[in-house]
């Protein structure tokens, strides 16, 4: 267990001692969406489903800084250690190659969930939104980031170049958050071409309407179906970087 | 008899059409100081890298103290030290220091332990006044300290070193060789790979010689002299490629 800690401790301490690059951006930009949308348009935008619109999209910009930080950092980390060959200090130690992927996963965990955290901080300070089922909200967040550190720890072993890692990010993952429900709901662009389609079948839509009615409150049914999904999504995730390490994919001659 | 240290069987490395490693077979008793020679391209470090997993065998098995390198990885691992040609290290964000303890950590030393063990290597290797430093501030010298101890950070009873002192200007091949002689007497099987052959044959109690990713002369550098009724171990070498090229 000494290795597996040591290894998380590692994988943790990477990002605290570059938290200028790591924690500060994501939260500073979701704390500035928070004062645009919040407290400078806010009385223009009026409420959605009874709540001001800041606090229907707060839940959404939340679980995007979860979803980004969580991928961001096993996909760097590990494209990184590649890079530069210290990969082989950990695959010639006594751990297991799931130890190590679990490890590396984990840490993109420990940051989406500490940039959660302060988003949230920040979210509470300036809009004084609460979370209606914390239990639940703080379960979800969990699996959306293990689901998501999954998939980093796939892209940085799959990628042959940092541009690899920034595109998944630009092309992929954005587009799919974007259009995923952060900041509107389904109903909300009914009939409005192209963008319908887009959200209805974008999965990422019923991840974030489940997190939303976990920390607004609302049908249990949405947050059990968001998070059968995200489950769903992390097993698969989790489940392909453990047989990628394990065959030694891009880590073995 | 005891179980050789490193037992090498019939291990084949192919690359698409390119055999890096052909039909190798050798053993390396405990307690040996051992060199592996040939050319670039010869299959050296191919060959340690299967002992730690790194490479994948094609074919063929490698035994380290009678485990399977594959198989049992993990207790493999245990007892092998490797320190690699590159001087390939942790430092974007750790210090001198770190590096050491963390290795340990990953070998399942308790933080303690693995601080004191840290130390006692830094003191030991002329790198304790660097201890705070990253390592982009060390020179060339002080990398190749850091690789070896980290190599032996866990105590490891085989230690692999792949070209160890390339690079290295005289004195501190001196050094160098004057630690690994230590270790050896401490009673750590040592495996090294090497172009220089006066390091062989000073160093090495015996030694193989590859090409092209066969073995093509294996004994003690005086047997190879000998046998070839040359001086040195460097003609020795020179003729055996040679007539392997012709």
């Amino acid at each position: 267990m000494t290795g597996f800690l040591t290894l998380l401790q590692r994988e943790i301490v990477r990002f605290l001692k570059d938290a200028i690059d790591t924690i500060a951006p994501p939260t500073i930009s979701v704390i500035l969406f928070l004062l645009i949308f919040g407290v400078a348009l806010g009385s223009r935008l009026g409420e959605v489903y009874g709540v001001p619109y800041i606090q229907f999209m707060m839940p959404g910009l939340l679980l995007l800084a979860i979803v980004r930080n969580a991928f961001l950092n096993p996909a760097y980390s590990l494209f990184q250690s590649r890079w530069y060959g210290n990969i082989a200090d950990f695959l010639v130690s006594p751990l297991s190659v799931e130890q190590i992927a679990l490890a590396i996963i984990l840490g993109g965990v420990a940051r989406g969930m500490l940039v959660g955290t302060l988003v949230l901080l920040a979210a509470w300070l300036l809009t004084g939104v609460s979370v209606a089922q914390p239990v639940w909200a703080l379960g979800y967040a969990f699996a959306v980031a293990v689901a998501f550190a999954g998939l980093g720890c796939i892209v940085g072993l799959w990628t042959r170049g940092w541009e690899g890692v920034g595109a998944i990010d630009t092309f992929v993952l954005d587009p799919l958050v974007m259009l995923g429900g952060v900041f509107y709901s389904v109903e909300m662009v009914r009939g409005v071409p192209i963008i319908e389609p887009l959200t209805a079948l974008n999965p990422f839509t019923y991840i974030t309407e489940g997190f939303r009615t976990a920390i607004l409150g609302g049908a249990e049914t949405h947050v059990l179906a968001g998070l059968g999904l995200t489950l769903a999504l992390g097993a698969i995730c989790v489940g392909a970087a453990l047989v990628l390490f394990r065959v030694g994919y891009h880590l073995k001659a | 008899m005891r179980t050789p240290a490193i037992s090498i069987e019939h291990l084949q490395k192919a690359y698409g059409a390119l055999v890096a490693v052909d039909d190798l077979s050798l053993e390396i008793q405990r307690g040996e100081f051992f060199g592996l020679l040939g050319p670039n391209g010869a299959g050296k470090t191919t060959t340690i890298n299967a002992i730690v997993g790194l490479v994948k065998p094609t074919s063929g098995r490698i035994l380290v103290n009678g485990l399977d390198a594959v198989r049992d990885y993990r207790r493999v691992h245990r007892v092998v030290g490797i320190a690699y040609q590159e001087l390939i290290l942790d430092g974007s964000f750790l210090t001198v220091r770190e590096i050491l303890t963390y290795q340990a950590g990953y070998f399942g030393i308790p933080a303690r332990r693995a601080r004191a063990k840290a130390d006692e290597l830094l003191e030991r290797f002329g790198l304790w006044e660097k201890r705070s430093a990253k390592v982009q501030e060390l020179s060339g010298g002080q990398k190749r300290r850091l690789v070896l101890a980290k190599a032996l950070i866990h105590d490891p009873e085989i230690v692999i070193l792949d070209e160890p002192t390339a690079g290295a200007d005289v004195e501190m091949r001196l050094q160098l060789w004057e630690m690994l002689q230590e270790l050896n007497t401490q009673g750590k099987t040592i495996l090294l790979t090497t172009h220089y052959l006066e390091e062989a044959e000073r160093l090495c109690g015996r030694v193989a010689i590859l090409h092209r990713g066969r073995l093509v002369s294996l004994g003690t550098p005086e047997q190879l002299t000998r046998e070839r009724g040359q001086a040195h171990l460097e003609e020795v070498f020179l003729e055996l490629i040679r007539s392997e090229r012709a």
